[in-house]
């Protein structure tokens, strides 16, 4: 039943089966106006069709021979690749440690930030991390307590990333997706800037740089994720995309737990293939939650058991001057 | 499964009147005819006019889904296979090579299970830079995970190299034996599949460094967002998946490795994710863990074909 394995809808797929066509090889010798007459469907959409099965029939016989499937990469090559890769600093030269030298472009970070200091042992972690060496982290995921300094990071991060390529940054733009309503943030982007001083660049400039979205629920979320793909296409010079609370429209009254989860980590697989194919650091502020295992509470990012696919999380404990970070 | 009337340019007996008649009981397609009563067909067929044509045609059909179905095997065939082909890899990590008697198997479905930072990828990366010394590896990634560095770290950590040059030669020549993919939706990587099986159908004829090793991290990410909607093509896709890489573990003998992650269960708990269909679609399924702030994992078995359940070790990476 390969009909099964095209990405088609739901409907012509019930139709191609109820007309008798349940393999390629039977889409094979058809036209699309015989195929349109025999679905009673127009004949652009029998067209799609075949489009499609051919497509997915070609990759089978248009075989390279020097590579096993068309678009991989050998691990030699990759390394060589990631030797050239670019960081964007977070201003922190502690959190920057962690990271193993700042935000890596092609990945998706997430980092935790709490004002309570029950977990213990970020030394430890921070040895587990170096010991890595360079690890490549792809998603970065910033989680903490409304307040506490995430969004400092996620703007701080947006100005970083336009430091030109002479003073070692990117020279790029920035996507800031908002789903919290603060324009206290204008205030605070133009401060950051004063912190440059090295770099002549105007604020009205950096605030040009940073294309600002700002989504009031999940429809819209997901509908703007859609869209970045043609965006980027258009602006190949944005290097970073900051969304800020990737979960808040998804906590309070979400009744379907089932969709949050897919529609989540749907989205996480966008971002990742975004991250990837345009070579940008996508960082995502979340919120914690407290969990409530064996009669103890534990922090965890909020929707953390909607595990969608994060390769390092942090969490940041901050106890009065004390700033210590936890990786997940 | 074809159609009647595409058959009929091979199988000239399948001409219209054939056609007709069975239109007329609702066949359209091979398929169709595997789920109808053949003796009222032929029954039907004894009744016609033109019958000796009508059971011709009936005949040929039935000889044409003869053709399809698996090469019967016994006993003795499939242990002279498994012996020949189908032998154990190690993973480079002695506490899980202990635990399973050797690594994983070529010919069956591994799974590693565990909540997010239980060491899963770091498994997949120590076996792939363990198996790429001697054959080759294709690691599908959907999550960005994949580390050339740390395959590299494992590599250099292996050997005592006499020189800096011999030492890059020497990654250059099993670097070059991982292929990485990055798939980002389940379609994708259905595409990647079928062209994975042409080639090792290619390969199988001819010799040299064959390909040995699959590797899916993670298969969960693909899935979930497919699963579990009012259709039912979601677990559709889910189980030609764990079929299609059964299928190619065992006919093009590969050792299959994937990775799933978990969900709260009852009473707070984590089961693994993918629900009760996948539970029993691989043919092993290890359980990791990590003890908080340290490097010591803890590895189990949630099933094996021959290995009690519920053996346990601890590794380090």
């Amino acid at each position: 039943m390969e009909i099964w394995r095209l990405p088609i809808s739901a409907s012509q797929r019930g139709k191609l089966i109820s007309a008798g066509y349940t393999s390629l090889s039977s889409l094979s010798s058809i036209s699309s106006s015989d195929l349109a007459r025999e679905l009673k469907v127009s004949e652009s959409e029998a067209m799609n069709i075949l489009k499609v099965a051919s497509h997915s029939r070609g990759s089978e016989t248009s075989n390279a021979s020097c590579s096993i499937v068309e678009g991989a990469q050998s691990a030699w090559d990759m390394l060589h690749d990631e030797e050239s890769l670019m960081h964007i600093t977070t201003s922190s030269a502690d959190l920057d440690n962690i990271l193993g030298g700042g935000i890596h472009c092609k990945e998706v970070t997430e980092i935790g930030w709490s004002s309570l200091s029950l977990i213990v042992n970020s030394v430890l972690k921070y040895k587990l991390t170096t010991a890595f060496g360079s690890e490549s982290i792809i998603f970065m995921l910033i989680g903490g307590v409304p307040g506490i300094g995430k969004t400092q990071l996620g703007i701080q991060v947006a100005v970083n990333v336009q430091i030109p390529n002479d003073f070692g940054g990117l020279g790029g733009k920035a996507i800031y997706i908002a789903c919290i309503e603060d324009m206290s943030e204008y205030n605070r982007f133009l401060r950051k800037d004063f912190q440059e001083c090295k770099i002549k660049m105007l604020p009205q400039d950096i605030l040009e740089n940073i294309f600002y979205f700002r989504i009031c629920s999940y429809t819209e979320q997901i509908a703007l994720i859609n869209y970045l793909d043609k965006f980027l296409s258009e602006h190949k010079d944005v290097k970073v995309i900051v969304v800020d609370s990737v979960t808040f429209h998804f906590r309070q009254d979400f009744d379907d737990m089932a969709l949050r989860t897919r529609v989540l980590s749907g989205m996480a697989l966008k971002l990742m293939n975004l991250a990837k194919r345009f070579s940008l650091a996508v960082v995502l502020l979340n919120q914690v939650t407290t969990k409530h295992t064996e009669a103890s509470f534990q922090l965890a990012l909020a929707l953390a058991s909607a595990a969608y696919s994060v390769t390092a999380r942090g969490i940041r404990n901050s106890s009065s001057s004390c700033k210590r970070i936890k990786m997940m | 499964m074809a159609r009647l009337a595409n058959l009929e340019t091979e199988y000239p007996v399948l001409d219209s009147t054939v056609r007709n008649f069975c239109a007329s009981h609702g066949i359209f397609s091979v398929e169709d005819f595997l789920i109808h009563d053949l003796y009222m067909l032929a029954a039907f067929a004894e009744q016609n006019n033109s019958s000796e044509r009508l059971k011709e045609g009936i005949a040929q059909v039935l000889s044409v889904i003869d053709d399809m179905h698996q090469p019967w095997l016994n006993g003795m065939e499939l242990l002279e296979d498994a012996k020949r082909n189908k032998h154990v890899f190690p993973t480079g990590i002695q506490g899980i090579d202990l635990l399973l008697g050797g690594g994983i198997r070529v010919g069956q479905l591994t799974e590693l299970v565990g909540p997010s930072s239980s060491g899963k990828t770091q498994v997949c990366l120590r076996t792939a830079s363990n198996v790429a010394r001697n054959h080759m590896v294709l690691y599908l990634d959907t999550g960005n995970s994949f580390s050339p560095q740390r395959i590299a770290y494992f590599l250099g950590k292996t050997i005592n190299p006499s020189s800096a040059q011999a030492k890059n030669q020497f990654l250059q020549k099993v670097m070059s034996n991982i292929s990485c993919h990055s798939v980002f939706d389940i379609f994708a990587m259905f595409d990647v599949l079928h062209q994975l099986e042409s080639y090792l159908r290619c390969q199988d004829g001819r010799g040299g460094c064959q390909m040995r090793l699959l590797i899916v991290d993670s298969i969960s990410s693909l899935i979930s967002p497919v699963l579990g909607s009012s259709s039912t093509q979601g677990r559709a896709l889910m189980t030609s998946a764990g079929y299609l890489l059964k299928k190619l573990a065992h006919q093009h003998n590969l050792a299959v490795l994937i990775i799933n992650h978990t969900v709260g269960g009852e009473g707070g708990y984590s089961k693994p994710a993918l629900g009760d269909s996948w539970k029993c679609i691989p043919h092993s399924r290890l359980f990791l863990s990590c003890d908080r702030g340290s490097n010591n994992y803890n590895v189990s078995i949630l099933r094996h074909p021959s290995m009690a359940s519920g053996k346990a070790a601890r590794f380090v990476i």
